[in-house]
């Protein structure tokens, strides 16, 4: 076994922890862990609607994925970004198992008349109008406005056509921001 | 929206206020690293014996030393007694058996009798020479080998199985190529 202590190697590179992960060193995968799951949960928490338990289970399913994969990894890309991809898919796919997965776009001729633009946005109320929108309005949104991906990065990770991350992200904000004002209007 | 749909910039600025990191639960590190573990992507430490020890619970430590004794006994009987007719018996017996309840309950009886054997062969071990000796600890670690990879089909993930496998082939490497007596284990 090539055991090194997580004190070890506090800051080498990912793709060198990698290496020492694949040949089954569990302090380098230790190192790994710390240095991404904060990110890679915070993701996971939003993508699956602020529900801990749910989140934790992404974070972990995600890990044994990027584990099992990592040999195909080519490091084309950053660790993280790779990483975060994983969690996208694991957290649909965790979302279609609880049966709370809701695609249905608003049908044109039943489109909401549109509030108002906000000005002034509290990050809490913000965060709460993200957790309550359908699952799929919520990954593009929290993929596009969030982590700040682009419609065609978005697009390819979810198998699906720009297009249709763009109607989503319309129909998404549109969502947080009606929720938004109903907030203002009952507090 | 607001035409084009754009972000107004209060809302941009409550979306980059938005937290982008969020540690997880302390245990649910562990809790990753021995869901790989279990997977066989991490190594299971076996530096020390005293950590290993920990690691696995009494009943798998109770269950290393009946398979050991078992076969050790094993061979003892066979060597000594003349008893493998009691262990055909219970092999043909399994084989026979029609329900894997019965099936387990031979090898319990089996796993017994080998025990008793072992008592046996320590209660003769000052009497018997040296290279039979030497004989017996090859065949029983031999048949551990064999044991442990019937476990692994049975059981692709077991973390024990591997690392008697894992312990086997790095003793076989440092001692070069298997000695013939391997071909004498007989179950």
């Amino acid at each position: 076994m090539n055991a090194v202590a997580a004190s070890e190697l506090p800051a080498s590179p990912d793709r060198t922890l990698a290496e020492r992960i694949l040949a089954g060193d569990e302090g380098s995968f230790r190192l790994l862990y710390r240095r991404h799951t904060p990110r890679l949960h915070q993701l996971a928490l939003r993508l699956v609607g602020g529900a801990e338990a749910d989140a934790e289970d992404v974070v972990q399913d995600t890990w044994i994925k990027a584990v099992e994969k990592l040999d195909s990894f080519r490091w084309e890309s950053a660790f993280g970004t790779w990483l975060h991809a994983i969690a996208v898919n694991v957290a649909r796919e965790a979302m279609r198992r609880r049966g709370r997965r809701q695609e249905v776009e608003f049908p044109e001729q039943a489109e909401p008349a549109a509030p108002a633009p906000l000005e002034r946005v509290e990050v809490m109320d913000l965060e709460r109008a993200i957790a309550a929108l359908p699952d799929g309005y919520r990954t593009v949104l929290v993929l596009h406005d969030v982590e700040g991906y682009t419609h065609e990065e978005i697009a390819e990770q979810l198998g699906v056509a720009a297009g249709t991350t763009k109607s989503q992200l319309f129909w998404a904000r549109r969502a947080v921001r009606t929720q938004l004002a109903d907030e203002r209007r009952t507090t | 929206m607001n035409g084009n749909d754009d972000l107004t910039p209060g809302e941009r600025r409550a979306f980059e206020a938005l937290p982008r990191e969020r540690a997880p639960r302390a245990g649910l590190e562990d809790r990753v690293v021995a869901a790989l573990q279990r997977r066989g992507l991490l190594a299971i430490p076996l530096t020390s014996s005293a950590a290993q020890r920990r690691r696995l619970t009494p009943w798998l430590v109770g269950a290393v030393a009946a398979a050991l004794a078992l076969f050790v006994g094993g061979f003892a009987a066979g060597q000594y007694f003349g008893a493998r007719s009691g262990a055909d018996a219970a092999l043909r017996g399994a084989q026979a058996s029609g329900s894997a309840a019965e099936v387990a309950a031979h090898a319990e009886r089996a796993g017994t009798m080998y025990v008793a054997a072992l008592v046996a062969l320590n209660q003769l071990s000052d009497s018997a020479d040296a290279p039979a000796r030497a004989r017996a600890r090859q065949v029983a670690i031999a048949a551990l080998g064999s044991a442990a990879e019937e476990v692994a089909h049975l059981a692709p993930n077991d973390p024990l199985a591997a690392a008697v496998l894992r312990g086997l082939n790095e003793r076989s490497k440092s001692q070069g190529p298997a000695p013939s007596s391997r071909s004498v284990v007989w179950f």
